[in-house]
């Protein structure tokens, strides 16, 4: 699953630490969500849009529903 | 922090396992307890600790994010299906003369195993470059 956490972490300068405690995991966790190698469970997300002050379709995106449409 | 207190606990309770031991194996090498019953209360005395250690790593288990229980659930599934291999393996080998191991044998191996699938798990997770 794409998502837009670097860009949006870049735009508040946060490191992949900060956003770590903020969502209280593990920096490896946030990489591998960043990068797409672990897609987050509905409360991480959720906490993660919280984070960012943003809903979640706007930070995740699902590219089946685009190939699907 | 959380990672520190785990070290603090785990070295604490591998310290007490490790002070028993000695203090069970010297006890158990004189004469002073014959008596058959306190010999096995005396060998297995390293145990107790043993539960200590159990104690710090469940509780570091709990401790974790969703990610790191998802690695350490495949490392250990690794380790668990690794180790039957192997184990059954040598011991259908012990019939044809292999000769015979010692249990101990049995949990360091599962734990480098579980090392293994640290490592290999971790890596699966790990961005080799931004996407």
């Amino acid at each position: 699953m794409r998502n837009e956490m670097k860009a949006l972490r870049g735009q508040r300068g946060w490191s992949q630490q900060d956003l770590a405690e903020r969502l209280a995991v593990s920096r490896q966790t946030v990489n591998a969500v960043e990068n797409g190698r672990y897609d987050p469970s509905l409360p991480l997300a959720f906490a993660i849009a919280r984070a960012f002050g943003l809903p979640i379709e706007a930070i995740f995106h699902d590219g089946d529903a685009a190939a699907a449409g | 922090m959380r990672y520190k207190q785990y070290l603090l606990e785990l070295g604490a309770a591998m310290l007490l396992y490790a002070g028993t031991l000695v203090a069970s194996l010297w006890a158990l090498r004189g004469e002073a307890f014959g008596h058959e019953g306190v010999r096995l209360a005396l060998s297995l005395a390293p145990m107790v600790p043993s539960l200590a250690i159990c104690w710090a790593i469940m509780r570091q288990l709990r401790r974790l994010d969703e990610l790191q229980v998802r690695i350490q659930m495949e490392a250990l599934g690794l380790a668990f299906a690794a180790t039957a291999l192997l184990t059954f393996s040598y011991g259908f080998l012990e019939n044809v003369g292999f000769p015979r191991l010692s249990m101990f044998a049995v949990w360091p191996l599962m734990a480098g195993c579980w090392m293994v699938g640290l490592v290999v798990a971790s890596a699966r997770y790990r961005s080799c470059a931004t996407r």
